[in-house]
């Protein structure tokens, strides 16, 4: 199609165990420094994994300046307020009355639930025995309570966003497991595209980094247990890598349509250029040995992007660090880029800052947009001896000063869906790099 | 653009409390009947509010005819996957993929999406966690330590929202562009939206659309009373003594096509999807703007995306949901964009209540029977039209659509509206 609308990432925004902005995380990954730790939000001293990376010196109020809406946000929703409000100042540019209709949000959002200390509550006065007693229900404080009603709902954080910045487009709120915050941009990308928008706020948030979200891991054994070695848990491709470690936290993209956001002078980041978004239907937590799923999804934002493997210079693995995904990705890997794998920098972020589930393919998405930006590639931090089933060119020891022509971000998620986003360096779309310092 | 791919619908599932397939529930709104009705899934004794739409006899092996799936997915789940499996076989979908060689069924599977709309989520799940609470005593060192005795370690998985997606996939071995909305009531038109953009935009070349919920559960009726939105006995759409909505559940699916791909496989061609519009009031979660103006943008965007006048809507089939604020804006929204020149209007959810995510979903399948058929019913709970709702061509009598276009109507918490414009196939 000659006609595609192309799109401008003009503003970005991080919320993250690594930092509490972009800048701020941008320096953390080149340092290379895990953040992992033992875990300080509740007492996690009986389960079985006791360590995660958390979001630390995060002013919890400051994100919403109406006293009254505060009671609407949990945790993550705090977050992804933050992350937003500093991506749209990053962009320089916000709704108004006349454009909030051609003004999208897309946001990959975590699993819906009561906050523990609302179940406990509810535990205690309806359910002491074990069972839920409904008639105990009737008088129980949590269930009278609309407000946790209101925080414990999917659209939650959508609306909150809408409301804090006026925006009144197309609005959706997406969850594919781990997968859900590259699949929000995806979609994203195509409502402007597609004409749908002219503007996206685009991103993904989470915080499951709590006795639930850490039992439901743990339960799975899909976590590492190694709590006397926290700095050291989270090691994608390594050949001891044990599981992965549950970070938490909020990345934003402001997209806009390509020549609108150069008329008006906006620094661009990069092009979003391609997405692709495929299922593995294979097993719904295993992933296929071969690649299969994830290869499709390559090839798709490739072929979207209208490029060829060898013009990729960066890969920003989903590199969970359990023992099959990164197989499996590796395997992938090797099957689109084949002769050209070695040439390909690959690194999983999460080595630094853990795994955000349903925020973490928006907040990768930002690292990439910041790699092309800064010319250097983040590190795989904490790989000491590379899984040779894992034979890929990897960025270790420390980040790469490089030039990236195009950047791909995949993210992998439970259930089997498969996102893969395709970021290309400004001036290959029309010569002029990013502008504004 | 110039050359738009039309999106065709071969196939079409729904059970609700009104029926286990769309002529079923086609015929239980045609009969004026309503299917809500005091909850059995638990005593309501003493409960402010008792009524709402339960799929009666709810069987998950009967339904799926699948014992294993049962471990892995929840209530929602089972009426998503029920619902997309009729419409992939009515469609004759993987029928046609199972008579191709080994490479061409891959390309075909790898270019059939799934598009789910899905209520995201329950309380009860976390109500797993009890036993485990009390054996704990309030002591989370303990709750902890004995996590792996007392809970099912699949607990993550079968609480998944995405599991509906997850399981058409692997149950019907599609494999191309998906996406699972979580975006309460509008989720499962979004389904449908999504989905028919990816076929016009060669994301794919026929998608499988589905939405689900069970929302009926205790601390969720609670909330909505809580909320004042829940009626006392049955919902009155439009009516001056409308006092609420009431739950359903259910879901339903609609299989989507290209029409070269329809053509080429000489499927069934029930109808199209021609156009949809969306708009958010995002005035907060629970918040609806009086005036309806999102919706109104919603349905013109609708229209030109269509390339259709107002004129040429044969029929609205509305939200409906019989809650004094929605009922009122959505008609303001219908008179500002059709003024003087509405086509009549009706909506369904009287008969087996909002299913919520699968709302705008199952309500467009039910709107393409009434289109194959030239016939829809009115609102049969409606008495008294709200006189503050001039000239809304609403009644309880049935009618006949003036074109075979149908609007079709869905709105959701953060002031959100979803519609699309669908039309039946001719000779259908």
């Amino acid at each position: 199609m000659t006609s595609k609308r192309r799109v401008a990432v003009t503003g970005l925004g991080l919320v993250t165990p690594a930092g509490n902005s972009a800048d701020q995380a941008w320096n953390t990954l080149m340092a290379g420094r895990s953040c992992v730790a033992p875990i300080t939000r509740f007492d996690a001293s009986g389960f079985p994994v006791r360590i995660a990376a958390e979001v630390k010196g995060f002013n919890e109020a400051a994100p919403i300046a109406e006293r009254k809406q505060l009671k609407f946000a949990n945790r993550s929703h705090r977050f992804a307020l933050a992350a937003a409000e500093e991506a749209m100042r990053d962009a320089g540019i916000r709704p108004s009355p006349e454009t909030r209709r051609r003004w999208g949000c897309a946001v990959g959002t975590g699993m819906m639930g009561m906050e523990f200390a609302d179940l406990i509550r509810l535990h205690r006065h309806s359910a002491a025995a074990g069972e839920l007693d409904v008639r105990r229900l009737l008088e129980d404080e949590v269930a009278l309570d609309p407000m946790v009603f209101c925080r414990s709902q999917t659209p939650a954080g959508v609306s909150l966003l809408l409301r804090h910045f006026g925006i009144g487009g197309y609005a959706t709120s997406v969850h594919t497991a781990c997968a859900s915050g590259g699949q929000a941009v995806g979609t994203a990308m195509k409502l402007i595209r597609r004409g749908t928008a002219d503007y996206v706020l685009a991103g993904g948030f989470d915080s499951m980094i709590t006795p639930i979200g850490l039992a439901g891991f743990c339960l799975l054994s899909a976590l590492s247990p190694d709590n006397e070695t926290p700095q050291r848990a989270s090691r994608p491709f390594d050949a001891s890598r044990n599981g992965f470690v549950l970070g938490e936290g909020a990345g934003f993209l402001v997209l806009e349509e390509w020549s609108a956001a150069r008329q008006r002078g906006a620094r661009i980041y990069a092009e979003l250029a391609g997405d692709g978004n495929s299922l593995s239907s294979y097993r719904i937590t295993d992933s296929h040995p071969s690649g299969d799923g994830p290869i499709q999804s390559m090839q798709q934002a490739l072929a979207d992007a209208g490029a060829a493997p060898a013009d990729v210079t960066y890969v920003n693995a989903h590199g969970t660090s359990t023992q099959m995904n990164d197989r499996s990705e590796a395997a992938a890997l090797r099957a689109v880029f084949d002769s050209q794998a070695k040439d390909v920098a690959v690194s999983s972020t999460k080595s630094v800052m853990g795994h955000l589930i349903a925020a973490a393919g928006a907040v990768e998405a930002v690292i990439c947009a910041l790699a092309i930006r800064h010319s250097t590639l983040p590190v795989n931090a904490n790989l000491r001896e590379l899984d040779p089933e894992c034979e890929l060119n990897i960025v270790r020891g420390e980040p790469r000063r490089r030039r990236i022509n195009i950047a791909i971000s995949n993210s992998l998620g439970f259930g089997g869906s498969n996102s893969c986003l395709a970021l290309r360096n400004p001036e290959e779309v029309d010569g002029r790099a990013g502008g504004r310092a | 653009m110039a050359q738009m791919r039309n999106v065709v619908i071969t196939g079409a599932g729904a059970l609700c409390a009104a029926g286990q397939h769309p002529a079923e529930i086609w015929s239980a709104l045609n009969a004026g009947v309503s299917a809500l009705a005091p909850i059995r899934q638990w005593d309501t004794t003493g409960w402010p509010r008792r009524v709402a739409g339960e799929i009666p006899d709810f069987d998950a092996v009967s339904l799926l005819k699948d014992r294993k799936i049962q471990k892995f997915i929840r209530r929602s789940d089972v009426f998503g996957l029920y619902a997309a499996e009729q419409a992939i076989v009515e469609s004759g979908l993987t029928a046609y993929r199972d008579t191709l060689d080994e490479a061409a069924a891959a390309h075909f599977n790898d270019r059939t999406g799934v598009y789910v709309g899905s209520g995201g989520g329950s309380y009860q799940s976390q109500y797993d966690y009890f036993p485990l609470l009390s054996a704990a005593q309030g002591d989370l060192q303990a709750f902890g330590r004995e996590l792996g005795d007392t809970v099912n370690p699949m607990w993550l998985l079968r609480t998944l929202p995405n599991n509906v997606l997850c399981h058409v996939g692997i149950r019907h071995g599609l494999k191309g562009s998906n996406a699972c909305i979580t975006n309460h009531s509008v989720s499962g038109m979004l389904a449908i939206i999504e989905g028919a953009q990816a076929l016009r935009y060669e994301d794919a070349e026929r998608v499988v659309a589905v939405g689900h919920d069970a929302p009926i559960e205790p601390q969720a009726v609670l909330y909505f009373h809580q909320l004042g939105l829940l009626a006392q006995d049955t919902i009155r759409s439009f009516d001056r003594n409308r006092d609420g909505s009431l739950f359903g559940e259910g879901a339903a699916a609609l299989v989507l096509e290209t029409a070269a791909s329809a053509s080429m496989r000489n499927a069934p061609i029930l109808g199209e999807v021609l156009g949809s519009g969306y708009a958010s009031d995002g005035e907060g979660l629970l918040a609806i703007s009086d005036d309806g103006a999102a919706l109104s943008d919603a349905i013109s965007m609708a229209l030109e995306d269509a390339q259709l006048q107002p004129s040429e809507v044969g029929v609205i089939v509305a939200h409906a949901n019989g809650t004094r604020q929605s009922d009122a804006s959505e008609a303001a929204a219908i008179a500002r964009v059709f003024g003087a020149d509405m086509p009549p209007v009706t909506g369904f959810k009287w008969a087996f209540g909002h299913l919520i995510a699968a709302s705008g979903i199952i309500e467009t399948v039910q709107a393409l029977c009434g289109l194959r058929e030239g016939r829809f019913p009115g609102i049969a709970t409606l008495r008294d039209l709200d006189p503050g709702i001039v000239g809304l061509p609403v009644s309880v009598a049935a009618f006949t659509p003036r074109s075979d276009v149908a609007l079709v109507i869905s709105r959701g918490f953060g002031g959100t509206n979803a519609v699309v414009l669908i039309r039946a196939a001719s000779g259908g």
